[in-house]
């Protein structure tokens, strides 16, 4: 294939040099470990309120300057499109966002795919009722920084008219920094160019900012459109808010339906992420998992799929080579690199129970917040759900889904390739129910000012 | 779908019939004959389930494949450069092949070669793959494309309304295989000379 692709022509001489004072934090500095949090939703009632208390807000909401020797604590503040309007935003500007972000996420429930126990219809409220304005997430290494910082953001809306907190959702790291499903998560993170850090090994060449940040020359050589004017758009990054609910005793009822042993059961639970739940990759660790190497960020992550063409140690439906497919033959001509989001995930709920088996398990409150965060993040999220999530084309594996956050039909199967013939195990069931959605703009530092003052 | 909007589908069979009978009464006769003739078969069709899709901002959609239909008028001496390039291409789209979505490419030059009609069946959602194209194949895509009236470059963030702007959505389309993508064409191929591997060994 590569003989064939095309160089892009003239490339930006010069590396973007981030604007880090601008951009907020959350976008570049990655999660703590462990982490504590609190996604707050707010309703703006009354524009003139609303400005205030983007006003009141923005001068605690934390920069991504000196993101790599930062304190492991900050607010991040992202608004819908709906909130945009309900802060009074001048009609060019509202119309100069992106289609799929002014009808926000429910409305694209077709183009998501988020159909059947996923669709809007069986979200919790307040989600996809147009009345999640402003999203404000704490994020922390300790439950009392965390509380403290939470408090911060809490004084500026609260005993003020205008503003109505609709939802509060606390999230944190379980036990060794696990998911709801047991596995350590968040490892693979797409390496940006001009941040200022070197990739990690295996992270691969550093992708263009204008991919993630608005205002930087994107992969093709321009910068992607931009909301206007530039003073709203420059240096922001769309939010893809996704919050699933883990039916954790399906999970665990599949795994003992195919597995007699802990060590069998073991082995499928890796097949189906790509990676042990200690995080160490089934390219590094094909037979038993290594703990100490899941741990370590310089290695964790150091593989390619060169010596892997058959995924007979990382199944080509997995979800890590699902979500990455790093240097794997793809069927459909992708720029791996232009499909990429930088994922802040959060935890919430109940930790994972190896011994949770009921129907009952599967409601229990448990499960993850995604934050996925691009310049383009509600196309790159549709790609995804359409293409690489729930279906298995573009990499060989047919009609089959992602089996960690892909939407099961009945009959649905996993294969494990292996010699001398596959594993196609049936009855995969949806084990991450999508509960709730909000596609949020997370405008810069800058822009959260004009945005406070706008009116005068 | 469910049991119940089955029954609604068959429902309205009645209702469709009349209407196709109002539509054909001032038809030629040899029409009117035809449709009195051919009416029990009709039934079957208007009674299926509908098949009918979306492809995201426009076309047509049957299961896994889309159908992309546009008349765009050339630029000046454009009919004459594209005319010349698919002569000399001899029929060989190997740069398509790569792309693993489209099923087919169809280019007619009408009227004096001043308009290009292109027509594509391809895997998935309109725009999917535009991005990949932009930093995968831009020069395949501006060296074909830059004869159209008003291309505003494959790598253009106008790109996308420029193709919507020329598309025109398929009134009616059908598909044989609507499951069947070029990707699981391939794959069953594979497959089905393996199966006839292993039968020539054991047979």
């Amino acid at each position: 294939m590569s003989s064939i692709e095309e160089s892009v022509g003239e490339n930006v001489a010069d590396a973007p040099t981030l604007d880090l004072d601008e951009i907020q934090a959350i976008v570049l500095r990655p999660r703590p470990a462990p982490y504590f949090g609190t996604h707050v939703l707010l309703r703006v009632d009354n524009a003139q309120a609303g400005r205030a208390f983007v006003r009141r807000l923005a001068p605690h909401i934390a920069s991504s300057a000196n993101w790599w020797n930062a304190p492991h604590t900050w607010l991040a503040v992202g608004i819908s499109y709906t909130g945009l309007e309900a802060l009074g935003v001048p009609k060019e500007s509202l119309e100069s966002f992106p289609e799929a972000f002014r009808q926000g996420m429910a409305a694209r429930a077709r183009q998501l795919g988020d159909e059947g126990v996923n669709d809007p219809k069986n979200w919790g409220k307040p989600y996809g009722t147009g009345q999640v304005h402003i999203g404000v997430s704490a994020f922390s290494d300790s439950e009392e920084k965390h509380q403290r910082a939470l408090a911060v953001a809490r004084e500026q809306y609260e005993g003020f008219s205008g503003v109505s907190a609709l939802g509060m959702q606390h999230f944190g790291a379980q036990p060794s920094d696990r998911n709801s499903l047991g596995y350590k998560d968040g490892i693979d993170q797409p390496p940006i160019e001009g941040s200022g850090v070197d990739p990690l090994p295996g992270q691969g060449r550093p992708i263009k900012a204008g991919e993630f940040i608005l205002g930087y020359p994107g992969e093709s050589g321009v910068p992607l459109p931009m909301p206007q004017p530039d003073i709203i758009g420059r240096n922001g990054i769309y939010v893809g808010y996704r919050k699933y609910q883990s039916r954790v005793g399906a999970f665990n009822r599949f795994l003992h339906a195919n597995g007699n042993t802990e060590e069998e059961r073991e082995l499928i639970a890796a097949k189906l992420v790509g990676r042990w739940r200690s995080g160490a990759p089934l390219t590094l660790a094909p037979e038993i998992d290594n703990p100490t190497l899941g741990a370590d960020p310089q290695r964790n992550n150091n593989f390619d799929y060169a010596n892997d063409p058959h995924g007979r140690q990382v199944p080509f439906g997995s979800h890590i080579r699902r979500m990455n497919p790093r240097d794997t033959k793809l069927s459909r001509l992708t720029d791996v690199n232009i499909h990429r989001l930088i994922r802040r995930g959060s935890t919430y709920g109940l930790p994972y129970d190896p011994n949770a088996l009921s129907e009952e398990d599967d409601e229990a409150p448990r499960g993850a917040i995604f934050l996925f965060m691009s310049a383009k993040a509600m196309a790159t999220i549709e790609f995804l759900q359409q293409e690489w999530i729930n279906d298995g084309d573009f990499i060989g594996a047919g009609n089959e889904r992602d089996p960690i956050i892909g939407r099961q039909e009945e009959g649905a199967t996993f294969t494990i390739p292996k010699e001398p013939v596959r594993r196609r195990i049936h009855g995969i069931e949806t084990f991450n129910v999508l509960k709730g959605g909000e596609y949020f703009f997370m405008p810069s530092l800058s822009a959260l000012n004009w945005l406070a003052n706008l009116g005068g | 779908m469910t049991t119940l909007e089955r029954t609604r589908t068959e429902d309205r069979v009645p209702d469709k019939i009349k209407r196709v009978q109002e539509l054909y009464a001032d038809a030629p006769e040899i029409g009117r004959v035809a449709l009195k003739n051919g009416l029990e078969n009709l039934k079957r069709e208007l009674a299926a389930v509908p098949g009918r899709q979306s492809a995201g901002r426009i076309g047509a959609r049957q299961g896994k494949v889309s159908e992309l239909t546009a008349i765009i008028p050339l630029e000046p001496g454009g009919g004459k450069r594209i005319r010349g390039l698919l002569d000399l291409l001899e029929g060989n789209f190997k740069g398509a092949d790569i792309v693993g979505t489209l099923h087919d490419m169809r280019f007619v030059l009408l009227e004096n070669d001043t308009k290009l009609l292109f027509c594509t069946t391809y895997d998935g959602e309109w725009d999917a793959y535009i991005d990949d194209f932009v930093t995968k194949i831009p020069n395949s895509m501006d060296i074909l494309f830059c004869n159209c009236l008003g291309w505003p470059g494959i790598r253009s963030p106008k790109i996308k309304d420029w193709l919507v702007k020329n598309q025109i959505t398929a009134d009616a389309w059908y598909v044989s295989n609507p499951d069947m993508s070029v990707a699981q064409a391939h794959r069953l191929e594979r497959v089905g000379r393996a199966v006839e591997e292993l039968l020539d060994k054991i047979g």
